[in-house]
């Protein structure tokens, strides 16, 4: 099977901040609901979608998740346990909760705040556990969990094709859920054979040099500005 | 060689220090932590084989399609068709049953006992919080059935707005981008019209719309009388200006007010803003059995006298537009019997003398109301993806048994008269086809609505005409509040609201 490279291109100007994508993406990878005292920053949700303001009654809705950094990846290179590693034949930084001690030191590595930890063990009201994807194990307290680009399609896609005789998974077969679910197409999935720049093309803290591979879009100078953070962000303040 | 006590000592040092540099004590670690995660409080998922079902989502009017991966037959994620999402809501509906806050038990006998009792001598109501359905055809015809039956209903009817001809809509505090309407087809017609959101605080509607009116609370009526030509524009706290430019807005064509409640400045707006016919049109209803048509005809709240209603049932499982509770409650003798069908007591339940458990979404079994986005009548069936808990109770059996109807077969007998007319498509979801109903049988037919078909109208014919004022329709909202107060909410909405600043809170 030829290596891939997958990634992201997210439209920020099509994003009406619904957040179809965070309960899909919750459903599918079996994170469960908010315990007593979670909040926004004890929450687990892979995908965030943050809501910025210019300040001047404008407002864009600007989906986060993990950024795959495909270059110095911050997280990988701080895990004592070896529970964090990039995937080369995906390009997808996996996470295995079964190694992971719980030392958060990726969370403080991460520069996009995109990891997440249990703090909680995952508890769902009498009778949902009956809903749970079998495709994804549920997670303990005291790891660390984030988005893997839905690594239960990607086997699926890659079962599919074995049974069908083929080394290369079909593109249709794997669709991530918040794809799936982005009622405007604001998220697309794809294979980045080349950087999918377009007019107004960025990348989320790109001077790190981590090479992400989630690619945002808008034609709003303003938001442009805000995902040059700091300097942005003060600027578009005013 | 004498072995001495310090020999045994460094050997035991240098035998610890060797293991780190094998496998053993990372593979226990790994061990332990897989251990751990099995550990018997986290769940483990069933597994099984795989399927996947259609049905339509009943949490909202839009009746969106539903594409459910089950395993067996329990549903373990709900999604949308191609071009046709879920919303967030829809999306982790599946897991509704199993709120925490559900209502599930009820003395249901006794409860009817009483009830027949009082119906032979006091005037029984039903009121459909989401008129239109086959189930509010049996609320008629049992009310018709009773000697003093009334069928209350929120709207007196449903028109239908075509969102091709809108170029310009003034939201009362309507969620128009938030839950309006079939949300597939609002984005997609979104980049063509306008949106003049009215509305005190700044809701998520509000973010996206192209104009905020941020207006007091509670002068929404006002803003419609005073672009109506009625005077009382100083009450919203709008400047003369502001109200002014709004008011050119809509003339230019193509507008459309929408409200929370119906109104008659509304009505009156959007009849001189030149909305119905253009941007209000009528809609056809889909056929009902000739045998159904002595059904007792929808009584407006307004249109009944004070104290004259001894018993009240609530149909709260479909739910659109909810009624003031100070409304309802003039309405009510002296000792009044209210109750509400409900999968919570967050709704009627906190007046309502008794809450009996009712289906939710995805265990009723009902039919979906068209769209008001949808310009042709439609026949879509909400099948029961999970069985309902012992003790729940259908609002329609219940007060079908209370006229002595068979309610059972009423969505087998509608389906059976729109065949009978012969006019329209099925669509099947799961292979995409459309077929003419001319084309199949009666029995195919049916069979292709309960595997999750959608009967569409011929667009074309004759239109009923639209009632002319004062009578004429408005389009009637749910405002972002009562959404947040008819029920709970799948539990992973939590991702929303708790977990996240997306939402404002209400």
């Amino acid at each position: 099977m030829s290596a891939k490279r997958y990634g992201m291109s997210i439209d920020i100007d099509k994003c009406t901040g619904c957040g179809a994508c965070m309960v899909a993406c919750a459903v599918e990878n079996n994170v469960p609901p908010a315990p007593e005292g979670a909040n926004d920053r004890k929450g687990i949700t892979w995908i965030r979608v943050f809501r910025i303001a210019n300040g001047a009654g404008k407002t864009a809705f600007v989906p986060v998740l993990c950024q795959q950094c495909g270059a110095n990846t911050p997280c990988v290179s701080v895990c004592p346990q070896q529970a964090v590693q990039v995937d080369p034949a995906t390009g997808i930084v996996g996470q295995m909760p079964e190694r992971c001690l719980g030392c958060r030191y990726c969370m403080a590595a991460c520069p996009y705040h995109a990891r997440y930890f249990n703090w909680w063990d995952p508890e769902w009201p009498a009778g949902m556990e009956k809903t749970l994807n079998p495709a994804v194990a549920p997670r303990m307290r005291g790891v660390v969990e984030k988005c893997n680009f839905c690594h239960g399609r990607w086997h699926a896609a890659k079962a599919r094709a074995a049974a069908q005789g083929r080394r290369d998974i079909d593109p249709a077969d794997y669709v991530p859920a918040c794809v799936e679910a982005c009622p405007t197409g604001a998220i697309q999935f794809c294979e980045l054979s080349a950087r999918p720049d377009g007019p107004g093309g960025f990348r989320l803290l790109e001077k790190l040099g981590t090479d992400p591979k989630i690619y945002y879009h808008s034609q709003r100078d303003w938001v442009r500005e805000i995902a040059a953070a700091p300097g942005g962000k003060e600027k578009a303040r005013g | 060689m004498k072995t001495t006590r310090r020999d045994l000592f460094k050997f035991a040092a240098g035998g610890a220090a060797g293991l780190l540099l094998t496998p053993a004590p990372w593979r226990l670690v790994t061990d332990t932590a897989l251990w751990s995660e099995n550990w018997p409080g986290i769940p483990r998922p069933v597994r099984g084989e795989l399927r996947t079902r259609f049905t339509h989502c009943t949490l909202c009017p839009a009746g969106c399609p539903v594409k459910a991966r089950c395993v067996g037959d329990q549903p373990i994620a709900l999604a949308g068709l191609p071009g046709r999402p879920l919303c967030a809501f829809g999306l982790s509906g599946h897991q509704l049953p199993y709120h925490a806050d559900r209502v599930t038990e009820g003395d249901i006998e006794t409860v009817r006992t009483l009830v027949s009792k009082r119906a032979a001598t006091e005037s029984v109501a039903v009121l459909d919080l989401r008129p239109g359905r086959t189930a509010s055809w049996t609320y008629r015809r049992a009310m018709a059935a009773l000697p003093r039956g009334i069928y209350l209903a929120p709207q007196s009817a449903v028109p239908a707005v075509n969102l091709d001809a809108v170029k310009t809509i003034l939201s009362l505090g309507v969620p128009v981008l938030d839950g309006w309407g079939t949300p597939a087809k609002v984005l997609a017609a979104r980049p063509h019209f306008r949106l003049i959101q009215a509305e005190p605080m700044e809701s998520h509607t509000a973010m996206l719309a192209d104009e905020w009116l941020q207006l007091r609370p509670g002068s929404e009526q006002a803003l419609a009388e005073a672009l109506a030509g009625q005077g009382g524009g100083e009450r919203t706290g709008l400047s003369a200006e502001q109200i002014g430019s709004v008011a050119r807005q809509l003339a230019q064509g193509g507008a459309l007010v929408l409200a929370t409640q119906e109104s008659p400045a509304v009505i009156e707006l959007n009849h001189r803003v030149g909305a119905y016919g253009q941007t209000i049109v009528a809609r056809r209803e889909a056929a009902v059995p000739p045998s159904w048509r002595p059904a007792a005809p929808t009584t407006a709240l307004d249109a009944l006298p004070d104290r004259s209603i001894g018993v009240l049932l609530i149909d709260e499982s479909a739910a659109d537009v909810y009624l003031p509770w100070t409304a309802l409650e003039s309405k009510l003798a002296a000792h009044a019997f209210v109750v509400t069908f409900a999968s919570s007591r967050a709704g009627y339940g906190r007046y309502a003398r008794l809450t009996l458990p009712a289906p939710v979404f995805p265990e009723s079994s009902d039919d979906c109301v068209p769209a008001v986005d949808s310009l042709a009548a439609t026949f879509r069936l909400a099948v029961p993806l999970v069985t309902p808990p012992r003790g729940v109770a259908s609002p329609t059996q219940f007060i079908a048994k209370l006229a002595n109807l068979p309610a059972s077969n009423a969505l087998r007998e509608r389906a059976d008269a729109i065949h009978a007319v012969g006019r329209g498509t099925l669509q099947q979801y799961a292979d995409s086809r459309v077929v003419s109903i001319k084309t199949i049988k009666r029995d195919e037919f049916w069979k292709g609505l309960n595997e999750g078909g959608s009967w569409t109208d011929d667009a074309g014919g004759k239109m009923p005409p639209l009632e002319p004022l004062p009578s004429a329709p408005a389009v009637v909202a749910m405002s972002r509040e009562m959404r947040a107060a008819r029920g709970p909410m799948p539990p992973l909405v939590s991702k929303l609201y708790r977990e996240s600043n997306l939402r404002v809170r209400t």
